[in-house]
């Protein structure tokens, strides 16, 4: 057999070994991207679980209630300072200490 | 002839070691191309079969849509907050070709889900050629972990986007809702699959489309709805209805109508009794339209507030006396008109003004032709084919003319900003969005207004509307509710239309409470200064905070 037939032979055998690994590869990364994109899809469905959540647990209707336990009202015009109160009632600080 | 020419060449590989070589590689082809050939020529044979054959062997299997469901944006109000979402839940079917026992399976699976079909799950789980039954679409956590533990062959899962709503009723009318393939079929949501988009996909797959974001602002329409059932339980009225409409730029914060619907679950259109009263009726408001009135009058510059208007005698309307309930038995100025809401004084206005320009300046207000909203049209004004006297002296206290809550809102909200028009919106204007429609009034005839509106809350019918420190000023209108063509005394819709700060009107509050009836609070009355009037005064004191209005230092003693 001639030397270049035999050298034909052996590039070729030798591709077959380097595209099998490739190819061993490439379906791992796709195993790989799969699963990430798997674990990101199950998160975002996750995330979107919890907003929704969030959202049912923070609605106005529950949040009234829970400051209305804490003694909390809409402010009025009382709970306002005119500018020409002294400054202490302002701050709350006590001017004659 | 191919002997002759196999001896020959034969003869000359004998002569030749090559050529030799070269016939056996042509063989080699040959071969190949024959058994590349007999390949194609089964296949081409097996496909003629196919074609031939008797199509009743063939079975098309009815499987599972290509899009099962559509992924949508999400809709939050004009803070972010979360108003409606995609989540994504099992949804359960059934493979006939592998159930084991219809009857088991129906019976089983009504134990964990008893809201199913029985009769029509039966009949399509007998269907010889299908391979796709759904059995119960958007099953909580738990129930899908039910229905699995039952163990029944031919039942799988199949996760699908399903809509879901974490405020459960509130702004139900206004947000709509989706069928079961999330797509809108009401309000908000049907705007978005016409305007905004949304995607066909296979399975949950969430869209990356960025969240629709509302002029609603929750907090306020819990405020409004809240207030709103208050009332309809302090006052036993049947319904309710509550706007609050930035004035400049026509956004909705709040449309509230009690009793509501349950976007979740989305109402009947016959259900009457969960109709939108705030876009989906329309109706006589009464004297609230002496606003309008009002306007017109000091638009045409022939009236001054202070002009005298001689009200002392009744007006005939056609066949109808009308006369001013609690007449004040002498001449009023045109603001008392309006502060002593004085039918005959109005109507007089009007008579004045004459029904051409009545009818122009009601069209510039925009409550005489339809409008609609991102939430769909709103319910087309009731108006006159004509303007004779009777329609005329009518029109000027609200009655002949009925309108829905939310366009008549937007008309006084127009009137209140300067004079421009603004048409309501369900979607957040950039801040400092001017939505200038076409001019209305003047400005100053826009400021008479608001004088007048904070002076009718002062001395007029609107006193137990006011709150200290924001300067609301308003306007009542008890309308009688028609019955079988005659008006029923004590069957009314009450609205209060107020607006506040008034020295500069930032926010507009509409109230409106259908058939109240009169308790010991009102002292019997059914009248909009006794119901209506308080409840936009409680709706205000507790959302101007939320809104970010700083209430005048009126009355300050000293800190609480």
């Amino acid at each position: 057999m001639r030397l270049d037939v035999v050298a034909a032979l052996f590039m070729t055998i030798a591709s077959a070994f380097v595209l099998y690994g490739l190819s061993y590869d490439t379906r791992l990364v796709e195993e790989r991207v799969h699963a990430r994109e798997e674990l990101a899809a199950r998160l975002r469905s996750d995330i979107a679980v919890l907003k929704a959540e969030r959202a049912h647990l923070a609605r106005p209707e529950r949040i009234e209630t829970l400051a209305r336990a804490q003694g909390m009202r809409p402010a009025t015009d009382r709970q306002l300072a005119q500018d020409t109160a002294p400054a202490g009632i302002i701050t709350g600080s006590n001017p004659s200490q | 002839m191919y002997r002759s020419i196999a001896d020959d060449q034969g003869r000359k590989a004998e002569r030749d070691p090559r050529a030799a070589t070269g016939r056996g590689l042509r063989l080699r082809m040959l071969g190949v191309i024959v058994g590349i050939a007999a390949a194609f020529a089964v296949v081409s044979a097996r496909l003629v079969v196919l074609a031939v054959r008797d199509s009743g062997d063939l079975v098309i299997a009815k499987a599972d849509p290509v899009a099962t469901s559509f992924a949508r944006p999400d809709m939050v109000d004009r803070n972010g907050r979360l108003v409606a979402t995609d989540v994504a839940l099992r949804s359960l079917y059934a493979d006939p070709s592998v159930v084991l026992s219809r009857d088991e399976l129906v019976e089983k699976v009504s134990s964990v889900i008893p809201d199913i079909d029985g009769g029509g799950l039966r009949r399509a789980l007998a269907e010889p050629d299908r391979r796709f039954v759904w059995v119960k679409r958007g099953l909580t956590p738990s129930v899908a972990q039910r229905v699995h533990d039952l163990g029944v062959p031919g039942l799988d899962f199949k996760k699908e986007l399903r809509r879901a709503y974490p405020l459960g009723l509130l702004a139900g009318h206004v947000v709509g809702g989706v069928n079961a393939d999330n797509r809108g079929t009401a309000g908000l949501e049907r705007f978005i699959d016409r305007a905004v988009g949304v995607e066909g996909v296979h399975g949950a797959t969430y869209t990356s489309s960025a969240p629709v974001t509302l002029a609603l602002d929750i907090g306020v329409e819990h405020t409004v709805e809240d207030e709103l059932a208050l009332a309809m339980r302090s006052y036993g009225a049947k319904a309710a209805a509550g706007i609050v409409m930035d004035i400049d730029s026509g956004e909705v914060l709040a449309a509230a109508s009690l009793p509501g619907a349950d976007p979740g679950s989305p109402a009947d259109d016959s259900d009457q009794e969960r109709l939108d009263r705030v876009a989906g009726g329309t109706y006589e408001l009464g004297s609230v339209m002496k606003l309008v009135t009002l306007g017109m009058v000091l638009e045409g510059g022939t009236r001054a507030l202070d002009s005298i208007v001689d009200v002392r005698e009744p007006l005939m309307a056609g066949s109808r006396r009308i006369e001013d309930e609690h007449a004040a038995g002498r001449p009023l100025t045109v603001a008392e008109v309006f502060t002593h809401s004085s039918n005959v004084g109005a109507a007089m206005l009007a008579l004045e003004a004459g029904p051409e320009r009545q009818k122009a300046f009601l069209e510039s207000v925009g409550l005489w032709s339809p409008i609609a909203t991102e939430q769909g049209p709103v319910k087309a004004p009731s108006v006159p084919d004509r303007l004779g006297r009777a329609e005329e002296i009518t029109l000027a206290y609200g009655h002949g003319i009925a309108v829905a809550p939310l366009q008549f809102a937007a008309a006084a909200a127009s009137l209140l900003n300067g004079g421009t028009r603004v048409t309501p919106t369900y979607l957040k204007q950039a801040p400092g969005t001017a939505r200038a429609g076409p001019r209305v009034v003047s400005e100053e005839t826009s400021r008479a207004l608001a004088q007048l509106m904070r002076l009718n809350v002062e001395t007029g019918t609107g006193k137990r509307a006011d709150v200290p420190g924001y300067e609301v000023g308003g306007k009542t209108g008890t309308a009688e509710i028609a019955i079988d063509g005659r008006y029923a005394e004590k069957s009314v819709i009450s609205s209060f239309v107020a607006a506040f700060p008034m020295s500069a009107p930032r926010y507009l509050v509409m109230v409106s409470l259908f058939e109240p009836k009169g308790t010991a609070e009102t002292r019997g009355e059914v009248l909009a200064s006794t119901n209506a009037a308080p409840t936009a005064g409680r709706v205000i004191a507790r959302i101007a905070p939320q809104l970010g209005v700083m209430p005048k230092a009126s009355a300050v003693a000293g800190l609480e």
